[in-house]
């Protein structure tokens, strides 16, 4: 077959890990015109279809494309030919997924030329997860989130702008929870949610610039509601089906309402070409004020009849300040110097009166108070030099100072005049690298992170640690390789229990075009994680603390994707995708007690072959098929495995 | 076809515009048209690209506007009858530093780039012309190169990898971008872990961690704050681009999440006299323990119970 030498379309140029929308549009790229306008769009309206054998959840966890007819994917363009548009010179719309894919998501643009400027971003998520290993399989989210931006920004490219914004996310849907009732020596239970989240920001702002100094200033308003409420109105025995403990009925409802007025400033100011500086405050107080109203009637251990019910009022809050002045020097084109002081700190308290009434019999009451105090001051100071062309270094130092201030009171009334324990945390790390271009496609770049902190907050936190990073990459017009390593290691000891953990990644990632019309890529990934942690816990009532957490993860992920065209009309792709986490080698799970001395391994495989034609049929319409197949396998357990084909028919069409 | 003929044509067009005598006006600037007829492919579609409307804005000068605006005086260029060597920036031939301060004239008083010259990007010779092609760019918004995500993918392959992951957030899907969390023109030092790592990640609106954007519900305040959260942020426990555990957790088991923490050793925490161990009623031994979540199920905050089971 003649094979006309026809330069491919910059379509994606990694193996595409999902197999729709396709990525080649209908009709002309150059548009038509129509009155001082030329519009360009394209429509892809297909159905996809699934076939999953095995566990059906999981698959809605990882991936969760089902059966039916959808927008795959749509793209208008309408664009003013000489920018004199009477009411607007460009309008773009972008969709996908619409109709019936768990990720939606549709992006829209109008302008007017110096007049105004808008933007509307929506997101559709669906999130099914019933993740077996949390909760022992209790824990189950079906919800929908929906996200939405609008940003109407008046006079874009005057030097006096102003700005307005409106966000909104929205979380709904069933889920399971869990939860334990009716003492220390209860029995464990699930119950049903109704999950109920909004929150609204509202944004006002404006932007001036007189000389070469600009100011930004933005107020915003968030306001944030969870009326999600729980139930259970039909008996359970519980997680134990041994002991007498039940639950027979659960109400329960915990409204939290809260807002976060906020302020945000920028200053930006180019002092002279060598000298910039750059200010930026923010500040914002967030409250939430809930209630807490729940009843519970059961049985307890004893077998004897049970009812508690609980009453919690309180609010939370928390202001948060932030500030940021960073000044930067240039003396001539080779040497760039920064430096940037930060600010930041937070604290979060609260008040909350609780009271429980046990078989009718009034219980406890309590008021309580807390108080979490973080003040963050960091400075950093960076620079860059350039020699010569082929050749330059770059080091920054850094150092912060982090107070951390606790209160935790609980009692009949609460005296506020205790002192909050302090603590103080200092972090030094320092950054050298260096960047090389022997010859133009050639690019070589190595850097070293060594950092201590002399308090570290939790066990795991970073205390003494490096990170070195070095990266190759070889471009050319028709070849391209890159290849790069990273490394983490981390040592965080206490006397009895200490934390270490090493990271390294290898990857190598490469694109070769050998024919005009035929793109081939790969690319592999190696990530070998061990992390040790001493563990304290009670077994059969004694305390041991001499075991050891001590997890393994040696995970291969691998790529690859050929593309090609076709006499202009027919495009094909084919691709695969695979990643393994072989964990420390071993072929089958260890048992019950040693988990714990053991090393703490996931074995798992999860592969995706993908394969894609799309012909043009005529100038403006296109015909596509895809098939993607998602192969999930763990080693120890097949309860979550799963194989499916899914794939799609559509055609795309350009009025 | 018919673009190569116009392209031949318009060199022949060029050569002889080159033959010319220059104009009298000694302005060093020619004016867009002038780079039309041997740029007849960047020019036919410029209409579309955002920087089209420096060609309309009123009073603009002519160093501010089209072609010259990036490319700089072009006079001479025509005269000379094309040449890379002749036109003031030529990109393909330009330092990453002359790269940025000719995109830096116009757009460095977005405060989205305030951090431009000082970030990890800037310091690996990675700048504007290394993610956005301005003249070959499917995207008419930010002119990307590609795909966000492949862009990124094209120097991180161990993100690539990392998103190739079961459990993931859905940027391959198309439903979040690289840009909902990070800020690849540079970022501010952040607001956990002393500010320093991990670095080009932008800060919420609230002056948070960027999780809260989408996660309000783990935002609080709340009466019993989940200390570990609040002081070194959410990858304390989560690994946030991918994973193969459950809930993008670092381990596999859930319990072994909480138990390297709270070991009692040490002055962590937040009374500074090590993170409280677990109840003594706990039996390790029976399985039902070891799903910390089951009953401590707010671990991001708790407004009704200090240990979380509420």
């Amino acid at each position: 077959m003649r094979v006309l030498l026809i330069v491919l379309a910059s379509v994606a140029a990694h193996a595409q890990p999902v197999v729709a929308p396709t990525p080649q549009t209908a009709g002309s790229p150059r548009g038509d015109n129509a009155g001082p306008y030329n519009i360009t769009n394209s429509w892809e309206v297909g159905y996809r279809f699934r076939d999953v054998d095995g566990n059906n959840g999981k698959y809605r966890s990882d991936v969760n494309f089902g059966n039916g007819v959808r927008l795959l994917g749509g793209t208008l363009g309408v664009t003013s030919r000489d920018g004199k548009g009477k009411w607007m010179d460009e309008l773009l719309l972008d969709a996908r997924g619409l109709g019936n894919d768990p990720y939606q998501f549709s992006s829209f643009r109008v302008q007017k030329n110096a007049l105004y400027r808008y933007d509307l971003l929506w997101r559709s998520n669906e999130y099914f997860n019933p993740a077996l290993p949390i909760a022992g399989g209790d824990h189950f989210l079906s919800t929908n989130r929906q996200m939405q931006d609008h940003d109407l920004t008046l006079l874009p490219q005057s030097k006096l702008k102003f700005r307005v914004g409106y966000s909104r996310n929205t979380q709904g849907g069933p889920g399971l929870w869990t939860g334990q009732w009716f003492d220390g020596r209860g029995d464990e239970y699930s119950y049903f949610a109704n999950i109920r989240r909004n929150q609204d920001e509202y944004r006002l702002g404006g932007d001036l610039q007189i000389g070469r100094v600009k100011l930004s200033i933005t107020r915003g308003w968030e306001l944030f509601k969870d009326d999600t409420n729980f139930n259970r109105d039909t008996l359970t025995p519980g997680a134990n089906t041994t002991d007498r403990n039940t639950l027979s009925f659960l109400r329960r409802d915990e409204p939290l309402h809260g807002k976060t007025p906020y302020w945000r400033a920028h200053l930006l100011a180019d002092l002279s070409k060598q000298f910039t500086i750059h200010g930026r405050f923010t500040h914002s107080d967030g409250q939430r004020d809930f209630i807490y109203d729940e009843f519970a009637r059961g049985t307890d251990r004893l077998g004897a009849g049970r009812n508690r019910q609980t009453l919690l009022t309180g609010a939370g809050r928390r202001p948060v300040t932030t500030g940021h002045a960073t000044v930067t020097w240039m003396p001539n084109n080779k040497v760039t110097v920064a430096n940037q002081t930060g600010f930041h700190q937070t604290r979060m308290e609260g008040d909350g009166k609780y009271s429980e009434i046990n078989n009718g019999s009034a219980g406890i009451a309590f008021a309580q108070f807390q108080f979490l105090g973080i003040r963050n001051i960091s400075n950093t100071s960076e620079a860059s030099w350039q020699p010569f062309k082929q050749a330059g270094v770059f080091g920054s130092y850094h150092f912060a100072e982090r107070r951390i201030r606790s209160n935790e009171q609980e009692d009949f009334e609460i005296p506020r005049g205790t002192v909050p324990i302090e603590q103080i945390n200092r972090n030094k790390a320092g950054i050298f690298g260096a960047r090389l271009n022997p010859v133009a496609p050639l690019r070589i770049l190595f850097s070293a992170e060594v950092g201590r902190n002399d308090r570290p907050f939790y066990p795991t936190s970073d205390k003494n640690y490096e990170a070195y990073t070095a990266r190759a990459s070889w471009r050319q017009k028709k070849f391209d390789l890159s290849t790069d390593f990273k490394s983490f290691n981390n040592a965080n000891s206490t006397s009895l229990y200490v934390h270490s953990s090493t990271g390294r990644t290898w990857g190598a990632t490469t694109g070769f075009t050998p024919r005009a019309n035929v793109r081939i890529d790969a690319g592999y990934n190696y990530l070998l994680l061990d992390t040790l942690t001493g563990l304290a816990y009670f077994a059969d009532f004694e305390l041991v603390e001499s075991n050891r957490s001590y997890y393994v993860s040696n995970l291969h992920t691998l790529h690859a994707g050929v593309q090609a065209q076709v006499q202009k009309k027919v495009d094909l792709y084919a691709g695969f995708v695979r990643t393994q986490d072989r964990g420390d080698g071993r072929s089958a799970a260890s048992g019950a007690q040693s988990v714990f001395t053991a090393a703490q391994v996931f074995p798992v495989s999860y592969a995706s072959p993908l394969a894609r034609v799309s012909f043009q049929v005529r100038a403006n319409l296109r015909a596509n098929f895809g098939w993607q197949y998602y192969d999930y396998a763990e080693k120890f357990s097949r309860a979550q495995n799963y194989a499916a084909h899914t794939g799609y028919v559509s055609v795309s069409y350009s009025f | 076809m018919g673009l190569r003929l116009l392209a031949t044509a318009g060199v022949i067009s060029c050569w002889t515009l080159g033959a010319q005598t220059p104009a009298a006006n000694d302005s060093p600037f020619a004016g867009s048209n002038g780079c039309r007829p041997c740029h007849p492919a960047q020019a036919l579609q410029f209409f579309r690209n955002p920087h089209f409307k420096t060609t309309v804005a009123k009073g603009a000068t002519p160093e501010n506007m089209g072609c010259e605006a990036c490319h700089g005086a072009g006079k001479k260029h025509i005269a000379a009858g094309g040449g890379r060597a002749t036109i003031p920036n030529a990109f393909s031939l330009m330092q990453p530093n002359q790269v940025l301060d000719a995109c830096l004239r116009c757009h460095s008083k977005d405060v989205n780039r305030a951090n431009i010259r000082r970030s990890s990007h800037t310091q690996a010779n990675v700048v504007c012309t290394s993610c956005h092609s301005i003249h070959r760019s499917d995207s008419a918004k930010s002119l990307l190169a590609a795909k966000q995500a492949d862009v990124c993918y094209g120097c991180h392959s161990d993100v690539r990898a990392q998103f190739s992951q079961p459990f993931k957030h859905r940027v391959n899907e198309g439903f979040m971008t690289c840009s909902d969390c990070h800020n690849p023109h540079g970022a501010n030092s952040g607001v956990s872990k002393t500010g320093h790592r991990p670095r080009m990640v932008e800060t919420g609106l609230q002056n948070e961690q960027p999780c809260m954007k989408c996660h309000t519900d783990k935002r609080g305040p709340f009466l019993f704050e989940h200390a570990a959260v609040r002081v070194d942020g959410c990858e304390s426990c989560h690994s946030p681009h991918g994973s193969t555990n459950a809930r993008l957790l670092k381990r596999p088991v859930v319990f072994t999440v909480c138990l390297e923490c709270h070991n009692g050793s040490g002055s962590f925490g937040r009374q500074a006299d090590g993170i409280p161990t677990q109840s003594a009623s706990h039996n390790m031994a029976d399985p039902r323990y070891r799903n910390c979540t089951t009953c401590h199920v707010r671990v991001h905050g708790s407004n009704a119970d200090r240990r979380f089971l509420r």
